[in-house]
């Protein structure tokens, strides 16, 4: 593993008093690794990620470092860092993907980079100057998915990003989350064994809010990850 | 059957255990024993009271009805095999319940405290809110012969212009309720699942021909969210009408001291105050991009100021027309008011969005929404008893905004 990125130590994280969704949570994301999140139904990937996202302010740790450094969620210079796609994302539905593109480019500070490659991957074409709002739902997550890889954080998050895509896109979509390692890390959660297998370094499998197995490069095999998430369900 | 679906909108609209309905009954008992023991006491014709009533509920209905969230609610009911007129009746006398208890009730409680009334006449105000329900559901299902739907629903205001004091006129009201069941007994489910008709089928664009733009403007975006919303651009367009005749009432009224209180009138247009509030994605999307308590705030206030402003800017012409003599101090007073509106709107939608509401309609009718204009009135109640406020008010209004744009 190389030298980390985010350091997060016994994270809790909870919508109500009465039940927590990440309990004890810790992990390190080294730099330029892509790392896998599989899990349940209600295992809390989602609410992991929204927590990194700065989106959920119910939650405790006992330390949080980015590159470093201590780090709050929904601080400028986190912010800046990293860039999350989201499930379900209605967001912006007045903008065209080029004028979203130009927006989220503007926050960030960058300058609007050339995504016709991006665009053809995907197949995009003939939807970027289409209003986000009159697009399919797999067609609005190409969009955010085109922004993010155009984008570059250096933390990528990406959750449940096979959902909704064509298969053309699935194959497009696992060719650049294996090579995002070039730019940073990526972390992202999915329900489908084949985009954590054939992308990612490492593999974490949540159970109850907790990290219950972790797989390194080299153990990462589709029938042990099952055999985990059987164990998971039968327990 | 008719239980379970009527059990299924209920606990949407109400709570899982009904916790809302206590709540609502509690805050008319507040109203009421409030304005009654404030002894606040007006004369209100029988009409007017029936045409405050059957207007309000018919709207808060209709609203009910077109509500966006109530499309994903019937999109699942409807798949599920029904009978018609049970799902029918079920769907109607839920929303109906919602409208009269929650809504309407707060009206009652309203009315029946500052007005003398007698008993009886509790009886034909119940009648008035059941027929404005039906009434507003039957057009809703009519809504194809929008015509037909438009000419009942004139010609019912007529009668209770013309006749609404009448004693028996509830019985016209009973007669006109019959005809209503009769319309949603032929009446199939679908009828009230608008969006499978009106949305535009997903993955085939209808503004493919957009122009190629590289830059994002917000301000763009929200003429473009205001154009494609109906009920906003009705409510702005009202409000321009609202900006045309005000100057003749305030004329009548006053004096040339009350015109703030025209601009503080104009500043209600709430629909647009609350884009973050009724927009759950758009308000997760501000809050998880870096800088957007800039790149967000200040379009979208500048974008609430030129509505106001446009608004403001009729209602001089207006004044310059019918009553002449329109000062730099009223222009002053204009830009002071739509601007400071502006500005608490959007702060207001920053730091507390309304968030929780059930359906679109508890959204409109939400009492944070009238927050900005009541402030706006009572500054303009100071501004016309004491004009040379408005410069102090100007100075701290650029004050403001320049500590704004600086945290910002």
């Amino acid at each position: 593993m190389g030298q980390a990125l985010l350091t997060i130590q016994n994270l809790s994280a909870w919508y109500s008093n009465e039940k927590m969704i990440l309990s004890d949570f810790s992990f390190v994301l080294a730099e330029h690794e892509a790392v896998g999140l599989i899990g349940l139904n209600g295992a809390g990937k989602t609410t992991f990620l929204k927590v990194l996202s700065g989106l959920l302010p119910t939650f405790r740790s006992e330390g949080i470092c980015f590159c470093g450094s201590p780090v709050d969620f929904r601080k400028q210079d986190f912010k800046l860092c990293r860039y999350t796609v989201f499930a379900e994302d209605n967001s912006f539905s007045y903008f065209t993907f080029r004028e979203y593109l130009a927006y989220v480019c503007a926050a960030y500070g960058k300058e609007i980079p050339d995504v016709s490659e991006l665009i053809q991957g995907f197949h995009f074409e003939e939807y970027a100057d289409t209003l986000l709002r009159e697009l399919s739902t797999g067609n609005r997550k190409k969009a955010f998915l085109i922004t993010a890889f155009a984008l570059q954080p250096r933390l990528l998050l990406l959750d449940e990003p096979v959902n909704g895509l064509d298969f053309q896109s699935t194959e497009y979509l696992y060719q650049q989350i294996s090579e995002y390692k070039k730019h940073g890390t990526v972390l992202f959660s999915s329900h489908i064994l084949e985009s954590i297998t054939l992308t990612s370094d490492r593999v974490f499998v949540l159970e109850d809010g907790r990290i219950r197995q972790t797989f390194e490069r080299g153990q990462i095999n589709a029938e042990e990850i099952r055999e985990a998430l059987h164990d998971e369900n039968d327990g | 059957m008719m239980k379970m679906t009527g059990k299924a909108f209920a606990k949407k609209l109400f709570g899982a255990k009904y916790e809302r309905l206590p709540r609502t009954l509690f805050m008319d008992v507040i109203v009421f024993w409030g304005l009654y023991i404030a002894g606040f006491q007006v004369q209100i014709a029988s009409f007017v009271r029936v045409l405050m009533i059957s207007a309000f509920t018919a709207g808060v209905m209709w609203q009910a009805l077109s509500s966006k969230d109530n499309a994903a609610e019937l999109q699942h009911m409807l798949m599920l095999p029904h009978r018609r007129r049970e799902f029918v009746f079920s769907y109607v006398g839920v929303l109906g319940a919602y409208t009269v208890l929650t809504k309407t009730g707060l009206l009652l409680a309203a009315l029946l405290a500052v007005s003398v009334w007698k008993p009886v006449e509790i009886m034909g105000m119940v009648i008035c809110m059941i027929h404005a329900v039906l009434m507003a559901a039957a057009v809703y299902d009519l809504r194809k012969y929008w015509y037909a739907g438009g000419l009942w629903t004139a010609g019912i205001v007529t009668a209770i212009l013309l006749l609404g004091s009448r004693t028996w006129f509830c019985l016209l009201l009973l007669v006109n309720s019959l005809f209503a069941i009769l319309i949603l007994w032929r009446a199939d489910g679908y009828a009230f699942y608008q969006w499978e008709s009106k949305k535009h089928p997903p993955g085939i664009p209808l503004c493919q021909g957009l122009p190629q733009r590289k830059r994002a403007s917000l301000l763009r975006y929200f003429f473009r969210y205001l154009s494609c919303h109906k009920n906003y651009l009705l409510n702005t367009a009202v409000m321009w009408c609202v900006a045309l005749v005000l100057p003749y009432f305030l004329r009548e009224m006053a004096g040339l001291s009350v015109v703030p209180v025209g601009f503080a009138i104009l500043s209600l247009n709430t629909p647009i105050c609350i884009l973050l509030s009724c927009d759950p994605d758009l308000e997760q999307a501000v809050r998880f991009l870096p800088r957007q308590k800039g790149c967000f705030c200040i379009p979208y206030c500048l974008f609430i100021f030129l509505c106001n402003m446009a608004a403001d800017i009729i209602f001089l012409c207006s004044w310059q027309i019918q009553n002449g003599s329109v000062t730099a101090q009223m222009i002053a007073g204009a830009v002071f008011f739509a601007l400071q509106s502006a500005v608490l709107s959007v702060l207001l939608e920053w730091f507390y969005p309304i968030r929780g509401w059930k359906i679109e309609s508890d959204l409109w009718h939400h009492p944070r929404k009238y927050v900005v204009p009541v402030v706006m009135l009572l500054l303009a109640g100071a501004v016309s008893s004491c004009p040379v406020l408005l410069p102090v008010l100007l100075a701290l209004l650029a004050v403001e905004v320049t500590v704004l744009l600086l945290i910002f």
